[in-house]
């Protein structure tokens, strides 16, 4: 039998290649400024393309936080030529997909449509570029919106209210300690002239990545490029953000909240993480999705599973560039068992930081952040905005393998480091929320 | 040595042989940009199908097993979730079972879905882990890990399980659409009791999982880049031959009744209601499907639907879009749209769907919406081919339709390719022509969910039927 398997692997070991491929991407800029980059895909039926702002609101002015996330909403509200949504009609009608986010590092804004089309996805998205409609009416309008949308969510939902609270803890003196749309009175009050003004520096083409993935003819395309981006003019220069790794103050803060009317008691964790330009952020996104993500949740296992406590567990993970923050929730109806379940979660992040994972839970956690890389590079969009932030993080377009390889060297030791130093006391902020 | 064992080691030799030339014959490595399809029926009993793409750059595979007659009543359907619960549920692995132990080591990115014809597993993993995953497919054939304290666990936890993540709404409306469909078969699927679940034992799930997970009632496929005898191998290597089991009865085909009737569901909640309207459509293998297709699409479609350029829509769609969701089953296709109004504008949009409707008779589905429907269905399949589960769909269609030519299953675009403006005139006049209604079929079953007194307030001329649940 032991033979027979040898046999089989043998016929079998040059027949399993692994996944390492290399990504063929190619870059050029446009007399003003746009930065091109294009990565291939001939095989695909479809295209992506995705303008990347390389600012976010991480560089807003500290007066008039929330503008960039503004834009997320102006940018389908029409322009020069084309009437509020006529966008995402366009790209609609031929079966594709618009989507667009702004974020505090970044801003991102993507059509997917069939590849013989994407030319329209050019003109689009240089229309939208050039000629943003940001009049009087549809700013107080998307303004109106944001305000009364999160105002309503800040004052019904208690668990986004603790994880704002929370979030904002952890992040306190960092550009992310305030809320991506900012103070919402001040956001109500904020001059029109100011939201048009901002946007020249918001959309300078130094700042931007023009990303086009999927299938293309390199000339046409590069042709259809010209045709509609040249003429755009650059937009206010600023200078580029710089990088550095922010390190929020570290102090262990507990603090308890009574809501009347409440049928779960909760907890939220907010732990300090690295930042994804730092070199230890892969091994604490190692030790998260062990701990955290559905798909294995260690969490889960021991609170669940192991000590049947019957409790929900939610995460989010901000995913920054500069730094970041682990929000774990636990939730129960029972006090008893949510205290209980405390009381485990801090001997689980006692013993990783003093115990290393074993060989299987490393394979497992491996292979799955392994799959979900390279379900990422597969999906045209995802590929699009990985290419944009390894750009932006680190003026690098080969990442791809140096991705897989670091990886896959990942070592029990690594994450139990991370462990020790990310999931220590004092990185922790805790919001106890009981129900009267 | 017996009779019995003799023939088993025999199977398994032939089995290893056939295994073995078939690995021989992998070691040729093929090559292409676009997707080509092998498929097989095994010795196993277990039909396959391989697509092969070489730009995937990793493994997504699909696993059906068929659950024929076997949930016809509340208890067999609550036989069918536990022993899912059982067999999938990452929560529930105490004491862990080899299962769920392969199924992590194989990446843990799987999902179990529940249609009325089928279990439906999803997997996605690393090509390294391709050895395993015919092994993975061996133990799920032969689970018997069942545990008393898991299973009674299982019970304990079943509602919040169940009831987590889920839109019950939409699937209650679904059953609702079944029942009416279908009747008394299998696709009335009824709403669990609690001493219902309390009254099943363990002795039922076992010898359920030995009737239903067998290789010779399910089907595979599996998508990356692979070589297609390489996984044939494997799995005639791996999987065991099938236990002999008595002549399954023959499936009657499902004849479903359209005919219009209009729910009512009520639920506490002070979010607008929403409308569902479902409508039948041939089964997705059937040559007439994409014609209704492209008819539903030219009524409800965003934005080019006829509902939305109404004269008569006094209201003007404004702000509102319907959705629409394809469910394929073997013996028909159901398209459900939807869409969440204002309690004033309910009736208007009912009224207006079915004026649209009526007036499909006297002015057809012009070229121009015929274009434009089609337009939209090939540059969607053009832009899912980026997706991992593109042309898995079509795959299943094809196999459920039991297609008698030898030629391989359209995939992807290509799909599109035989829809003429004629076929789609012939659909339309079927789903919605005046013979139908002349014969009192008006068409369409529509369920409205939300305040049972504030729906039944706005709709003056619509007969309905209400009925009331508790969704606490």
């Amino acid at each position: 039998m032991i033979k027979t398997r040898l046999f089989l692997w043998l016929l079998l070991a040059p027949l399993i290649t692994l996944s390492a491929q290399t990504l063929a991407v190619s870059t050029f800029e446009l007399p003003n400024g746009l930065k091109v980059i294009l990565a291939p895909s001939p095989g695909m039926q479809a295209a992506a393309v995705c303008v990347y702002h390389m600012r976010g609101a991480r560089q807003e002015p500290p007066d008039a936080r929330g503008i960039a996330y503004l834009y997320q909403y102006l940018m389908f509200d029409g322009n020069q030529n084309l009437e509020p949504f006529d966008h995402v009609l366009f790209i609609n009608k031929m079966g594709g997909v618009v989507s667009g986010r702004v974020n505090y590092d970044n801003a991102v804004f993507y059509d997917l449509l069939p590849a013989q089309e994407i030319n329209v996805a050019l003109w689009l998205e240089s229309e939208r570029l050039k000629s943003l409609r940001l009049n009087d009416a549809n700013i107080d309008d998307q303004k109106s919106q944001i305000v009364s949308r999160f105002g309503r969510l800040l004052e019904t939902n208690p668990a986004y209210r603790a994880q704002t609270w929370v979030s904002a803890k952890v992040f306190e003196g960092s550009a992310y300690e305030v809320p991506l749309y900012g103070d919402l009175n001040r956001l109500r009050s904020l001059s029109n002239d100011r939201v048009r003004d901002y946007y020249q520096y918001f959309q300078n083409l130094g700042n931007v990545l023009l990303i086009i993935s999927g299938r293309f003819d390199i000339n046409e395309l590069r042709a259809g490029i010209n045709r509609f981006f040249q003429d755009i003019p650059p937009g206010r220069r600023a200078a580029a953000p710089a990088f550095s790794a922010q390190n929020p103050r570290r102090a262990h803060v507990v603090k308890n909240w009574l809501l009347p009317g409440l049928k779960k008691h909760f907890v939220v964790y907010g732990i300090k993480a690295p930042a994804r330009i730092g070199y230890n952020f892969m091994y604490f996104d190692f030790l998260r999705t062990y701990l955290t993500d559905p798909r294995l949740s260690r969490l889960q296992t021991i609170l669940n599973t192991v000590n049947k406590l019957d409790v929900e567990i939610e995460s989010f993970f901000s995913d920054y560039m500069e730094a970041n923050c682990l929000i774990i929730q636990v939730s129960s109806p029972r006090r008893f068992n949510l205290e209980k379940a405390k009381y485990i979660i801090d001997k689980e992040f006692q013993a990783l930081a003093s115990n290393p994972i074993g060989n299987n839970d490393m394979k497992a956690v491996r292979s799955l952040m392994e799959l979900d890389f390279l379900k990422g590079m597969a999906s045209l969009e995802d590929r699009c905005l990985r290419i944009g932030e390894f750009y932006h993080m680190f003026n690098d377009l080969n990442f791809f393998d140096d991705q897989l390889k670091r990886l896959r060297r990942i070592v029990p030791y690594d994450v139990m480091e991370s462990a020790k130093k990310y999931l220590a006391k004092p990185n922790q902020v805790i919001l106890n929320v009981y129900g009267e | 040595m017996s009779m019995a064992n003799n023939r088993a080691l025999l199977r398994r030799g032939a089995g290893c042989l056939l295994g073995g030339a078939l690995l021989l014959l992998a070691a040729a490595r093929i090559h292409g940009a676009e997707t080509r399809l092998f498929s097989f029926a095994t010795s196993k009993g277990l039909a396959v199908k391989v697509l092969q793409d070489n730009d995937l750059p990793f493994l997504h595979a699909e696993l059906l097993v068929y659950l024929d007659g076997s949930t016809q009543n509340y208890q067999s359907l609550a036989i069918t979730q536990l022993a899912l619960l059982d067999m999938f549920d990452r929560s529930l692995n105490s004491p862990p079972s080899n299962l769920m132990d392969m199924l992590q080591r194989q990446g843990g990115d799987f999902s179990v879905e529940q249609n009325p014809e089928f279990v439906r597993i999803r997997f996605n993993f690393l090509p390294d882990r391709l050895g395993a995953f015919s092994r993975l497919l061996r133990e799920i054939f032969t689970y018997q890990s069942f545990h008393l304290g898991k299973f009674n666990l299982s019970k304990e936890k079943f509602w919040t399980l169940f009831m987590s993540g889920r839109d019950w709404r939409k699937e209650i409306a679904l059953m609702l659409a079944y029942q009416q469909l279908a009747g008394n078969f299998y696709f009335t699927r009824g709403f669990l009791l609690r001493e219902t679940l309390n009254g099943i034992n363990m002795a039922q799930l076992r010898s359920f999982v030995l009737r239903t997970f067998r290789p010779d009632n399910a089907l595979l496929v599996i998508k990356g880049k692979l070589n297609p005898y390489l996984v044939l191998g494997m799995i005639e290597k791996d999987l065991p031959p099938p236990e002999p089991r008595a002549a399954q009865p023959r499936r009657e085909p499902v004849q479903a009744n359209p005919g219009r009737k209009v729910f009512i569901l009520n639920v506490d909640t002070p979010d607008p209601p929403t409308v569902y309207w479902f409508d039948v459509a041939p089964p997705a293998a059937a040559d007439a499907f994409l014609p209704y297709a492209i008819g539903n699409f030219s009524l409800f479609g965003f934005p080019g639907g006829r509902i939305y350029h109404s004269q008569r829509n006094r209201f003007a769609m404004e702000g509102y879009k319907v959705d629409t969701e394809t469910i394929h089953l073997r013996d028909f296709t159901l398209f459900c749209n939807y869409v969440r109004l204002n309690y004033g504008d309910l009736e208007d949009f009912l009224m207006l769907v079915d004026q649209e409707r009526k007036k499909f008779t006297v002015r057809p589905v012009e070229r121009k919406e015929y274009l434009d429907a089609l337009n939209y269905y090939v540059g969607h399949a053009l832009v899912k081919t980026g997706s991992p589960d593109s042309d898995l769909q079509s795959v299943i269609d094809s196999f459920h339709g039991q297609v008698a030519r030898q030629e391989a299953p359209r995939i992807g675009p290509e799909l599109f390719q035989e829809v003429s403006h004629a076929k789609v005139l012939q659909a339309i006049d079927e789903q919605m022509g005046a013979n139908h209604r002349n014969n009192g079929r008006e068409r369409g079953i529509v369920v409205l969910v939300g305040d049972a007194d504030q729906i039944l307030n706005s709709l003056k001329s619509l007969k309905t039927e209400a009925l009331e649940l508790s969704l606490d």
